[in-house]
């Protein structure tokens, strides 16, 4: 069963969460409407703009919404960068920003076609007699074609306001805090507890709003101002709730913007991220986390200024950051890293953290002291009797075609899982060798052997801690660090919060293995 | 006061093609004129030249010696009685709010209005309880009286009826004919009232138009009428006597 202080964390969580997911989803649905209403007053009596406009809408909404959020991120950096050049001051790329226009974009389909639907309603008779009466074309719009439009335009709303919400989970990739958070870490960390609560919180915000506009459209279809306004009045009524909620939970005053902790959306990365907040707030530096961003999100946050330190690996900046095919020896890469990050992003290395997160391939110990493989050259001389289980992206790395090309590694079978069946595939004897990460807390864990690479095929990933431009100062504060965290040491934290049994939360294994770099 | 209508060589085309061609016309104060003819021939597109629902693409009309094209079409509208073809109550308001929405446009006082509302029901003939009715709870005759009370609300000195006898029992629509036939006379209209039912337009207009193809193919009292030749109003008679003669067999 799931423990207490798991509810307890996961709902402490909420307040919070809520106030943000409700924020940047009635933002999104209020820009959707100042953008529909003019828009579907050009479409009315225009058939052909209309199927064009809805067409281009319908299109938008086949994107799925992660995509849709992570393209407005690079969108604006490069509107920032446009901004920062004529204007002299950037916009926000991450967070509340990128959110909002991606969700507008999404709330617009719905809008745009329940006001076409709406006022196509409208009987040609009732026009012209609207007309046939002397009433304006103004007047016409407002006493006659919107009253009799309303429901429809209203159940367009509805749509809107659910599916922004449910989509405003996603808006975490994007450093938006959102109900996303408690899901995103939930399902990294399985803890079934944050998942469970974001998703009842987020669906409990769809239900009432939803049921309130039900209220509304109804309400007006049958002219009872009387629950129209009884809708109303609940929508208000959850909006209120949420912020005396929020404004309770909400941290103290500080004056100056805390220091943010950027983390990619796996166990390790929290853990850091939590051991990272905790020096510095030793320092007496407030500080925040923004947790569970994209990968491919994280770096550039970091050089926007969005976040001001995170962790990441040198395979990973080798190429992303410096843009390198080549494989470089473990020590040249950081050397590399070291001196090119600064002049090429004003990035600095404030400490090469001493374990590596890599792709590597593992054995069950006792299968490779049997059969006497202790290196990947060990393991080429007998592949062709093996079975190598793979997580799904493997196979299509650029590792992959690397360890073929230096050792001849061919086997008897090779299959793709999931990484939690990949073990259990290793364990119940369904495959000998397996891909892992070396810092993985399963090696220790399940008694796993890791082959060594004489021949240096595979790219090391030497975890580093990165200081963006906009606060070198804390280069200094955190470069102790420097070595500090043996591969071990990760390897036992990230366990702690992998395991299904007596899990800790990130915080708790951050303390940990602070108390191991204190002892060293 | 009754209006003075003068088409001068008005011609209009939708659609790419020609609908009503070179239609000169007096029609002087006071007349209930019935406009006929085959479904299409152009009847609707006069009556919302007239109102200006439509402008002309030549030619000109004068309401009492006045280009209509002269002033704003609003305007000019809540001066004249207009019943759509279709009636097109308001569904989202009262039976009164409908009748006094002409007034209401004009700016009228609520309490003018509530007694205007309750008058012309009473001219329509419907009970005053209906006021607060909503229109989904109408007959087709009943919506056809309020129709006819919101066209005559604003006092107009013009009325433009557009079918307002479509989809009635043959009962309703005489009872409704004579109450429109009355109205006529006590509010000193001039009234063109669109009819596809020559029937209708014998027995009770002082002046009939028969419009085929977009042309003015007759303009006579309904006496004249029956004694033309033109082929068009011979076919539109044509029906309506061979129904009469068989009546007239049956009931010997
Ligand atoms: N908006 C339009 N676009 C194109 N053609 C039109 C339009 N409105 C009317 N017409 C055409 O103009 C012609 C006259 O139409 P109108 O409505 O005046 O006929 P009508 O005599 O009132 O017929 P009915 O007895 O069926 O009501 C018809 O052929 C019709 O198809
Ligand atoms: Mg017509």
């Amino acid at each position: 069963m799931i423990a207490n202080a798991a509810w307890d964390r996961a709902i402490g969580m909420l307040p919070d969460r809520m106030a943000a997911h409700l924020g940047v989803s009635a933002a999104a649905v209020g820009l959707a409407l100042l953008i529909a209403v003019p828009v579907v007053l050009v479409m009315a009596g225009r058939p052909r703009l209309r199927a064009a406009v809805l067409t281009a809408a319908g299109v938008v909404q086949t994107v799925p919404a992660l995509a849709l959020l992570a393209l407005f991120y690079p969108l604006l950096l490069a509107l920032s960068a446009l901004t920062e050049r004529l204007a002299g001051f950037g916009v926000p790329a991450l967070g509340f920003l990128p959110s909002m226009l991606a969700l507008t974009l999404y709330a617009l389909l719905p809008l745009l076609r329940g006001g076409a639907d709406g006022l196509a309603s409208v009987p040609p008779a009732t026009l012209d007699a609207a007309d046939g009466i002397g009433m304006t074309r103004g007047q016409r719009l407002l006493h006659v074609e919107l009253p009799m439009a309303a429901p429809i335009i209203i159940g367009g709303l509805r749509t809107a306001a659910v599916w922004t919400i449910g989509a405003a989970t996603l808006a975490t990739t994007v450093g938006q805090k959102s109900l996303g958070d408690l899901i995103f870490a939930g399902l990294q960390l399985e803890d079934w507890a944050l998942v469970v609560t974001g998703c009842l919180a987020a669906a409990a915000l769809a239900i009432i709003t939803d049921m309130a506009l039900w209220r509304v459209e109804t309400g007006i279809a049958a002219r009872k101002w009387r629950k129209a306004g009884l809708g109303g009045a609940l929508l208000a009524a959850m909006v209120a709730a949420v912020l005396a909620l929020w404004w309770n939970a909400r941290p103290p005053e500080t004056a100056e913007r805390p220091v943010v902790v950027g983390a990619k959306s796996f166990g390790e990365q929290y853990i850091l991220a939590e051991l990272i907040a905790s020096r510095l707030r030793e320092q007496g530096l407030a500080v925040t986390v923004r947790s569970g961003l994209g990968s491919a999100v994280a770096f550039r946050a970091l050089t926007a200024g969005d976040i001001d330190l995170y962790v990441d690996y040198s395979g990973t900046l080798w190429s992303n950051a410096l843009g390198r095919t080549d494989v470089a020896p473990r020590a040249s890469m950081i050397a590399t890293l070291r001196t090119e990050l600064p002049r090429r992003h004003k990035v600095q290395v404030a400490a090469v953290l001493g374990f590596e997160n890599a792709y590597a391939l593992a054995m069950q110990r006792t299968d490779a002291e049997r059969l006497g493989i202790a290196s990947l050259a060990d393991l080429a001389r007998q592949s062709d009797r093996l079975r190598l289980a793979t997580d799904t992206e493997f196979q299509s790395r650029e590792e992959w075609a690397a360890l073929q090309r230096a050792y001849g590694l061919r086997f008897a079978r090779l299959t793709a899982y999931t990484p939690t069946l990949m073990v259990r595939a290793l364990i119940g004897g369904e495959a000998d060798v397996m891909t892992a990460f070396s810092s993985d807390g399963r090696i220790a864990a399940d008694d796993l052997t890791l082959l060594t690479d004489p021949a240096g095929a595979l790219p090391s990933y030497d975890a580093m801690l990165l200081i963006g431009p906009t606060r070198p100062d804390l280069a200094r504060r955190l470069q102790a660090l420097e070595g500090r965290i043996a591969v071990e040491a990760m390897r036992q934290a990230n366990w702690q919060v992998d395991r299904a049994t007596d899990k800790r939360t990130p915080e708790q294994a951050a303390r940990w293995l602070a108390g191991r770099i204190a002892e060293k | 006061m009754a209006v003075t209508l003068e088409y001068e060589r008005i011609n209009i085309s939708r659609g790419g093609r020609p609908v009503l061609v070179d239609i000169d016309l007096v029609l002087p104060a006071g007349g209930l004129v019935a406009l006929t003819g085959a479904s299409g021939a152009g009847k609707t597109t006069l009556l919302r030249i007239t109102n200006r629902l439509l402008a002309p693409d030549s030619g000109r009309l004068l309401i009492d010696g006045a280009d209509a094209a002269n002033e704003p079409g609003p305007q000019l509208r809540r001066r004249i009685g207009y019943a759509a073809q279709g009636v097109g109550l308001f569904p989202h308001w009262t039976v009164g709010d409908n009748i006094a929405a002409v007034p209401w446009l004009n700016g009228m006082e609520r309490q003018g209005r509530d007694r205007l509302v309750l008058e012309m029901l009473d001219l329509v003939e419907l009970p005053q309880s209906f006021a607060s009715r909503m229109p989904a709870a109408l007959s087709g005759g009943q919506a056809s009286r309020v129709g006819l009370a919101r066209a005559l609300a604003a006092r107009p000195g013009l009325l433009l009826l557009d079918e307002p006898f479509a989809a009635l029992d043959p009962e309703t629509r005489n009872e409704l004919a004579d109450r429109i036939e009355a109205l006529h006379k006590a509010q000193g209209l001039t009234t063109l009232l669109v009819t596809h039912d020559l029937a209708d337009a014998l027995t009770r207009a002082t002046r009939i138009l028969v419009l085929d193809g977009g042309r003015l193919v007759a303009d006579a009292t309904p006496a004249a009428l029956v004694a033309d030749p033109h082929p068009a109003v011979q076919a539109l008679i044509a029906s309506p006597l061979d129904q009469a003669r068989r009546l007239v067999r049956l009931t010997e």
